[in-house]
């Protein structure tokens, strides 16, 4: 679209086009005739454009939406820029892509510096990126640094109880940095000094540009594993962010977080701190610091050593004291141990003594009130019984009296019984001829049935 | 691992490090501990001994300094002669 737009200007006045002289004459611009339109073949338009838009417009910053970011396998970068309604499409060159800390994200703000041109080839309207940073101008670098923090710490890989402490007395020290920098050279001048004894191992590496990160964590790896040093300083001289941003990628970070030996980060810098500097045991502010730190100082130890001298001494005197003093304080140990143990069991006796009484008497007195009120209620149970008896008794003689056949007999009736004693109550009873006793009030009258004869009225009583 | 390295200070003798080590052991040992008296005699000749060791290992000292070699030279080492201070 972009080329339609171009052939606009170039169809227009004469005195353009001889400084980009087009392929058909100009001679006969004068004659009457219609002129002949001046013909351009595609490369020399596309050749006349970019020329036009490199030499009109400077270098300059732009700033807007990032699409489609793509790295392809030769390590240039290329992407969309665009706004609510336009889009721009931009390349960045490897050299300069490979200095940026991560790509961005689809859609991250930024602001990138470059140059307009025209890609001749295609035809395409291009910006060639040379730098890139966020829209805040705190650039990549810090969000590629944050987002590796927060995953690192996400692993726990930062947290504070991860960090060893450093041994007292090192023998061997493993130093991870340039053989030819700075840092070194001011690690070995402080060590020489305070701890001439320490044996000093060194994996020399890369510690900026490409590939450097790698080299590091492999140096990490290899040295700190070796067994032959009891801890690292991982470090470099000071830089700007760009030169220290090996010591703030994921490599360098995992290799000092996996060290089997505690590790003491010394990138020389003064106020941003590293990713090496939140994962290392100790973070030191340059490398002669980490070397102050790892190594115990010569005058140090001299004067321990002096010291201890006059403590082995004393020890030795305050054994003697110790063994005089410990035999009296046996002896009276002893003597409050008897008392000790004797004690408790006396006031434990006494306890029982009278828990014993009180359970007794908790044991007998409900008991005896029980028995006691049994006591009443039996009295009082058997007089009642007694009273029952007596009315029960006169009750009875009265009924008896009212059913004794005496009185019967009294008022003048008789009773017939057999030989036996039996009462004979019907006629059945008395067989003709039978001899029978008739009780009278007073005695027995013999009598002898004759007959007997049915009354139905009287019938059996 | 230590004890891999502690003939660093040469001919079989404890290192620095072991020295200073024992010597701690030592002193706290006669400080806090209630000893029989040989015990404490032993111990006391013992530390006077690590102290005039590591007194004349720290006279006599010079840093070493080596290079780590390649993944070819299989770890080894070799001497580091980098400083003429400066």
């Amino acid at each position: 679209m972009a080329n339609l737009d171009l052939f606009d200007p170039v169809e227009e006045p004469e005195g353009k086009s001889e400084s980009f002289p087009p392929a058909s004459s100009g001679d006969e611009t004068d004659a009457g005739s219609p002129p002949e339109p001046t013909i351009w073949t595609v490369s020399q338009l596309n050749q006349a454009v970019r020329t036009l838009l490199e030499e009109s417009l400077p270098p300059l910053w732009v700033s807007g939406e990032v699409a489609n970011w793509k790295r392809a396998g030769s390590g240039h970068c290329y992407f969309t820029l665009k706004d609510e309604s336009a889009q721009l499409r931009c390349v960045m060159w490897r050299g300069d892509a490979s200095r940026l800390p991560m790509d961005p994200e689809e859609g991250m703000r930024i602001r990138t510096f470059g140059q307009l041109t025209l890609y001749e080839a295609r035809g395409d309207f291009q910006l060639v990126a040379r730098q890139l940073e966020g829209e805040e101008g705190e650039g990549l670098w810090r969000l590629a640094f944050e987002k590796l923090r927060k995953r690192l710490g996400d692993e726990g890989l930062l947290a504070p109880e991860r960090k060893r402490p450093l041994p007292r007395f090192p023998q061997a020290i493993g130093v991870v940095t340039s053989l030819t920098g700075a840092a070194l050279h001011d690690i070995l001048t402080v060590l020489r000094r305070r701890a001439p004894w320490l044996r000093v191992l060194v994996a020399g590496t890369r510690v900026q540009g490409e590939g450097a990160a790698l080299e590091i964590a492999r140096a990490v790896d290899r040295l700190g594993g070796s067994g032959k040093v009891d801890l690292l300083i991982v470090g470099r001289g000071g830089g700007s962010i760009e030169d220290l941003w090996a010591f703030n990628e994921e490599p360098v970070a995992r290799a000092l977080a996996s060290c089997p030996v505690p590790v003491v980060s010394a990138v020389g810098h003064e106020v941003d701190v590293t990713i090496s500097d939140l994962v290392a045991d100790l973070r030191a502010p340059t490398p002669s610091a980490a070397a102050e730190a790892v190594a115990p100082d010569k005058e140090e130890i001299l004067r321990y050593l002096r010291g201890a001298g006059e403590r082995l001494a004393r020890g030795l005197r305050r054994g003697v004291d110790v063994q005089s003093r410990t035999l009296s304080k046996a002896r009276s140990e002893l003597r409050r141990a008897g008392n000790r143990m004797m004690e408790p069991r006396r006031r434990s006796l006494t306890l029982a003594h009278g828990a014993l009484a009180r359970l007794g008497r908790g044991l007998l007195e409900p008991r005896q009130r029980m028995l006691a009120s049994l006591r009443v209620e039996l009295a009082r149970g058997v007089r009642a019984l007694q009273r029952r008896r007596r009315d029960t008794l006169s009750r009875l003689v009265g009924t008896m009296d009212a059913l004794s056949p005496l009185s019967t007999l009294r008022r003048g009736y008789a009773v017939p019984l057999d030989d036996g004693g039996r009462l004979l109550r019907t006629v059945r009873d008395f067989a003709a001829g039978l001899e029978f006793d008739l009780r009278v009030v007073d005695g027995k009258v013999r009598c002898e049935s004759l007959g007997t004869r049915n009354d139905e009225v009287t019938g059996e009583q | 691992m230590s004890s891999e390295r502690s003939e660093i200070g040469g001919a079989g003798a404890p290192s620095l490090e072991a020295r200073l080590r024992r010597l701690e052991e030592i002193v706290a040992q006669l400080e806090m501990e209630e000893l029989e008296l040989d015990r404490a005699l032993a111990l006391f000749e013992e530390g006077v001994g690590h102290v005039k060791e590591a007194e004349a290992t720290l006279a006599a000292a010079e840093l070493k300094v080596e290079e780590l070699l390649g993944e070819g030279d299989a770890d080894e080492t070799r001497p580091l002669d980098d400083e003429d201070e400066g």
